[in-house]
């Protein structure tokens, strides 16, 4: 019975590994893009601004690049890069080819300027992030408490 | 709850273990740092105990409400922690002083009475007085906001160890600031500050050790 557990465990490894390659060696092969680890911070003040995190994982084997972001909380969505203690505004984001996309707390994230309404804890913000070669993705940010931070949860 | 999040990360390291290890071979143009920080590394204490402890910076700035606000004098005898950063920075400035508003809270309410938590601003023309109470306010009403000359600000800064550049226009017009890297804790006992907190310090953290700053003990 444990025995029979472990040989489905290891097909299923193989079967991910053999997944995870098909293609990828290959220069016409596409991103592939999903989006995990979404929230917005509660945001602080009179709700002028607003920070977003999400991670982009990519599978596929070639970069792309995060160009925008749009929500109907905001008209005004700007990427930023955190470097020495002082926030840089970026055009784009790059997704790199099998890897990640991480914005996180004290490092890259975005920011809503002149929001609409003020985000409360456990309300979701639709938001849709474009891409240089891929579709966009739609994704909804659950509104967390402002001192939200996954790496200490 | 948690359990499923645990489940969810355990899921996710396991997936992204997979496609490190299946194409690591053909990844040779990819130069984004490897995924292994989902591993949380091994957390020793946040604070670092100072070996030369900090004089109180002499500074007289102004407060939200407007008025003088000297800080040697006025946070004389009191445990004190002190944050530079400003209000139009959404990401680790919120995160710095939310952390030690739920901190502060979750102390005794006779115990509340004894630290003083200041921010200071690194953008003053910017954070007026009323900008920066506001925004101190929606944290913890009890909050010190001070702004003032950029210069005093700056020297103050520099005296216990933090680094701030003035805000400048950046290329989008827009201005661009910058937050310190350190909160520092100032001991009731000594009026020094004997503590170092970085940008990772969380919420237990402050919440663990505010019980033993108030008292100007070691965490």
């Amino acid at each position: 019975m444990r025995r029979g557990a472990t040989a489905l465990a290891i097909a299923a490894v193989t079967g991910l590994a053999l997944a995870g390659c098909s293609g990828s060696g290959g220069s016409s092969s596409k991103p592939e893009l999903k989006v995990a680890d979404a929230y917005m911070p509660k945001p602080v003040g009179d709700g002028e601004m607003a920070a977003g995190y999400v991670t982009v994982r990519n599978s596929g084997g070639t970069a792309d690049k995060l160009t925008s972001v749009t929500s109907t909380l905001s008209d005004d969505i700007t990427m930023h890069v955190t470097k020495d203690q002082k926030m840089e505004q970026v055009s784009s984001l790059p997704v790199p080819a099998k890897g990640e996309l991480d914005l996180e707390r004290g490092g890259n994230h975005l920011m809503f300027m002149g929001l609409k309404k003020q985000p409360e804890i456990g309300e979701k913000v639709a938001v849709e992030l474009h891409f240089e070669k891929a579709d966009p993705i739609k994704v909804e940010l659950p509104v967390k408490e402002t001192t939200y931070n996954p790496k200490n949860s | 709850m948690h359990q499923k999040k645990i489940l969810a990360a355990a899921a996710l390291a396991v997936a992204a273990a997979f496609t490190l290890t299946a194409c690591s071979s053909d990844s040779g143009s990819d130069k984004s740092p490897p995924v292994t920080d989902v591993s949380a590394e091994a957390k020793t204490k946040a604070a670092t105990v100072l070996d030369t402890p900090f004089t109180k910076p002499d500074m007289v700035l102004t407060d939200t409400h407007g008025k003088k606000y000297d800080l040697i004098k006025q946070t004389k005898g009191k445990a004190m922690l002190i944050y530079f950063g400003y209000t139009h920075c959404p990401d680790i400035c919120p995160l710095t002083m939310g952390n030690l508003a739920v901190a502060k809270k979750a102390l005794p309410k006779a115990e509340q009475d004894k630290v003083e938590i200041v921010f200071v601003t690194t953008d003053p023309e910017q954070d007026t007085p009323a900008a920066l109470g506001t925004w101190l306010k929606s944290m913890d009403p009890s909050f010190v906001g001070l702004t003032g000359n950029f210069s005093t600000i700056q020297a103050g800064a520099r005296q216990i160890g933090i680094g701030i550049d003035a805000p400048k226009k950046g290329k989008d017009g827009k201005t661009v600031s910058m937050h310190g890297a350190q909160v520092i804790a100032f001991s009731p006992k000594t009026d020094k500050g004997y503590l170092l907190y970085g940008d990772d310090a969380s919420v237990e953290d402050y919440t663990k050790d505010l019980p033993k700053i108030i008292k100007g003990e070691n965490p």
